[in-house]
């Protein structure tokens, strides 16, 4: 099924795109946890985060562990509750301030108009990889047939063996499931994917595949603001990378520019 | 390009529900809760079970309530069934029709009425919701004659999809439930209580007391069913892995109060009230 | 205390012409029934009649009856009959059982009624098994004894959840049970007593009829009254009430018929018959007779004269 995308925004040479098609606005994003269980202490996660991502263009993450990148995507997903700011999605309907939306809203619209991709698969251990990917489908609003269509035709471009597409998930090896995780979380292209480390498990011709299909979805004009270890990953994917440090964000620029740099730094 | 989505209709809305068991005095909500650490009100006349207790649930929605024992989420869930009165609050649920009622102002016998097609119950012991010495299609049966089903070749056929659905061996169809194992009966407690396609299910603890295995494949299968037919429902238990199988969002009860209510992944990793926080870490452990 | 009250009355004033005689009358024989026992059981009868199906309770007396042998039966028929009426009993389609001969006896002699074997005759017929075969009119009434009241009995014991299934008509238990019986058996095997939906609203037991006689109470002329005395209950069919046999929409009621069966005395298919014992006939076993031995004799008596 096909759908009329945006066009791909033109690239300016610091590596920003033009405002009109931004697809995601966060201002002054903060988190930090209270530990109640270990006297209360705090942990400041993210220390104040401006961004923007526009519909077309990959933004990549860079930082060593710890740095807030992964917080980052799960404060806009909603996985964990911002402390401070604001992460604005402009949606077809309108703009939505995904921080100040009712549980039951954000629900909603997960996976429909934003996704996010997780390193780890989680699904009921009997399903088999067709069905886990098809009912994310169906989830998203695909009739059957369809989803299980489309299902196919993205494991199959994963490298998922069809000889393993009803055997249970559980029996599937680590790259396996990274794969199933991959294709279930983009079978529907949202408006704005955010993906945490999605390929960390997978063996170089797999990962070949995998890339190939996340640059196929920004060309397609899908927003994507993803976590990678792997700097190779982010110079052939991103737009943009921007470094992390200690919560916030310590420099913004094309790949060639920053990773020059991130060299020897990487983890 | 991605697929809109259309807000779903609240089928469920709960509104600072409470039962207090015992004089019912109001002097025992101040005297009762997680600051002061019990339900009971200290000269024991009062158990104060459940308090302004307030949540919503959409149609296709499954939303959880997480609690240790004495915390108040079977109260609620019994107060929603109908097995037990209220003592405040309102329970409002969108009838067929499009109507709203408030359930805890319905007489018993409407109460009954609506548990025949429009809100279902699974227990956590089948022996509640079953008839033991009736067969299996024969459970199933029992709704679909008392929704109107009057045609014995049609009620076997219904009977025999349901049974296949919740995956029972259809040559236990005529076997009386007495003689299944415990999960068996757990899915012929699921397969009667979706007869009548119930637009609301309520679970209680519905793998409590099943070995691990068996209740992996109960809930995988509860799991199927919720997406498949769009059933608005409130799932109980104490168990984490439950809740978070099967609920987008939840909340936590303690002492008959709610403590936090979210979208149960953010519950789960980011908890924010201290009882929360002990618990997840203890269900990490 | 001073002298006796005996010594000072004076018991030889006459009391013809006086207020005093006017209250003594010549007393109606008293029966078993005392006029206020007559008068409960009439206001139970009318309210049963008044709401079709639905168990009345009554307070039922001690009868010379032994319980279970009719005593229900025997007080509604004591209530409603006098000295205009013809009382004919059969116990299991005949008159001339032990049972039905006793009964007849007490109540005719109790109550000044006259007795009949011939259904056109009667005005009260008192029944433990059969409906006559002769279609019944308007003006009759019919008594039948009922041992086991209640239909739901087989499915519940308490007696408030039964209270509740027929208050608010839900019999899903007994459409269970009946669902139980035609998967174990293919067919649904209730042979006497079959549930039957009453004006639409209460299921009532047809104890003690057999299914061949159930039809027979759809829409008739005749009023039907169901005594119970050990269960203390009364229910009744008014005239024209629709009576339908619980089954389901593809399971037809079926009533009992054996194929080429016929009555060994007076040749007819188109009634009950029961079987006699192979030791009780003369020579050919499973021989058939008419259940309705009046019926069977009248047809008879006919053949023989034309």
């Amino acid at each position: 099924m096909s759908e009329p995308t945006p066009e791909a925004p033109r690239t300016e040479p610091d590596g920003s795109t033009q405002p009109q098609s931004v697809v995601l606005s966060v201002r002054g994003l903060r988190k930090h946890f209270v530990l109640h269980n270990v006297d209360g202490r705090q942990v400041d996660g993210l220390a104040g985060i401006d961004l923007d991502v526009s519909a077309g263009e990959h933004v990549a993450l860079a930082g060593s562990s710890g740095a807030g990148k992964s917080t980052l995507l799960k404060c806009i997903y909603r996985t964990y509750l911002p402390s401070a700011g604001t992460a604005t999605l402009r949606s077809p309907t309108g703009p939505v301030e995904l921080t100040a939306l009712a549980d039951a809203e954000l629900a909603a619209i997960r996976g429909r108009q934003f996704g996010y991709v997780s390193q780890f698969l989680r699904a009921e251990p009997r399903r088999g990889a067709l069905d886990i990917v098809a009912r994310a489908g169906i989830a998203r609003g695909m009739d059957r047939a369809t989803a299980v269509e489309a299902a196919a035709t993205a494991l199959r471009r994963l490298h998922v063996d069809e000889s393993l597409w009803d055997v249970y998930a559980s029996v599937l090896s680590g790259g396996e499931k990274q794969r199933v995780n991959l294709a279930a979380g983009t079978i529907s292209a949202p408006q704005l994917l955010l993906l945490d480390e999605p390929v960390s498990a997978l063996d170089p011709a797999n990962r070949e595949a995998a890339l190939e299909l996340i640059s196929d979805l920004t060309a397609h004009g899908v927003a994507v603001l993803a976590v990678f270890h792997d700097l190779d990953a982010m110079a052939r994917l991103a737009s943009r990378v921007v470094v992390m440090r200690n919560g916030r964000i310590v420099q913004s620029g094309p790949p060639e520019e920053v990773l020059h740099h991130l060299e020897g730094v990487a983890r | 390009m991605t697929l809109v989505s259309a807000p779903r209709p609240t089928v469920l809305r709960v509104d600072r529900l409470g039962k207090i068991f015992g004089s019912q005095n109001p002097a025992a909500i101040e005297q009762t809760g997680p600051e002061v650490g019990s339900e009971k009100t200290p000269d024991g006349s009062s158990v104060v079970a459940a308090w302004d207790v307030s949540f919503d649930v959409a149609a296709g929605e499954a939303f959880g309530v997480i609690g240790e024992s004495g915390s108040g989420k079977s109260t609620v869930m019994r107060a929603i069934a109908g097995d037990h009165s209220a003592s405040a609050g309102s329970v409002r649920m969108r009838r067929r029709d499009g109507s709203t009622s408030d359930l805890l102002t319905m007489t018993q016998s409407e109460r009954r009425a609506l548990r025949v097609d429009e809100l279902a119950v699974v227990y956590q012991d089948a022996a509640d919701g079953l008839d033991l010495n009736v067969t299996a299609g024969g459970n199933i049966a029992d709704r679909l004659t008392a929704a109107g089903g009057r045609h014995f070749g049609q009620i076997r056929e219904r009977a025999a999809e349901l049974l296949e659905r919740t995956e029972v061996p259809l040559d236990r169809m005529d076997d009386l439930v007495r003689t299944f194992s415990g999960g068996m009966r757990q899915r012929v407690q699921l397969a009667r209580a979706l007869a009548n396609r119930p637009p609301i299910v309520l679970f209680d603890e519905p793998t409590t007391g099943l070995d691990a295995s068996v209740a992996a494949g109960v809930l995988d299968l509860i799991r199927s069913l919720l997406e498949e037919l769009g059933i608005a429902a409130v799932v109980v238990s104490h168990d984490f892995s439950v809740i978070e199988m099967l609920t987008t969002r939840c909340m936590v009860m303690q002492h008959g109060r709610v403590v936090e209510q979210g979208l149960t992944d953010q519950l789960f990793e980011d908890p924010q009230a201290p009882y929360t926080q002990r618990l997840v870490a203890a269900a990490r452990a | 205390m001073s002298a006796t009250v005996s010594e000072t009355i004076d018991w030889s004033i006459p009391t013809e012409g006086t207020r005093l005689d006017a209250l003594v009358e010549p007393a109606v024989e008293a029966g078993i029934l005392d006029e206020h026992a007559k008068r409960e059981l009439r206001r139970a009868i009318l309210t049963a009649v008044c709401v079709p199906g639905y168990q009345v309770p009554f307070g039922s007396r001690e009868m010379p009856v032994a319980r279970g042998w009719g005593s229900g039966g025997l007080q509604i028929t004591l209530a409603i009959v006098g000295l205009d009426d013809v009382v004919k009993v059969i116990d299991q389609g005949d008159d001339e059982g032990v049972n039905a001969v006793n009964l007849r006896r007490l109540v005719t002699d109790t109550t000044g009624a006259t007795e009949t074997t011939e259904v056109s005759e009667a005005t009260v017929i008192q029944t433990r098994h059969r409906i006559p075969e002769d279609a019944l009119e308007a003006h009759q009434t019919l008594v039948l004894q009922v041992p086991v009241p209640e239909p739901l009995r087989g499915v519940e014991r308490n007696i408030a959840e039964l209270g509740r299934m027929h208050a608010e008509a839900d019999y899903s238990r007994m459409w269970v049970s009946l669902y139980e019986d035609k998967v174990r058996n293919g067919v649904i095997t209730k042979s006497t007593g079959y549930p039957c939906l009453v004006g639409g609203r209460y299921v009532i037991a047809t104890t003690p009829i057999p299914r061949w006689d159930v039809p027979r109470l759809h829409r008739a002329p005749f009023l039907s009254l169901f005594g119970a005395g050990r269960e203390r209950k009364i229910y009744a069919i008014p005239p024209d009430t629709d009576v339908e046999p619980l089954t389901f929409d593809d399971v037809p009621f079926e009533i009992e018929k054996t194929p080429g069966a016929r009555c060994s005395l007076c040749d007819a298919t188109e009634a009950y018959l029961i079987e006699i014992p192979p030791s009780d006939a003369a020579a050919d076993d499973g021989r058939w007779i008419c259940s309705d031995t009046a019926w069977c004799r009248r047809r008879r008596v006919e053949a023989s004269q034309s």
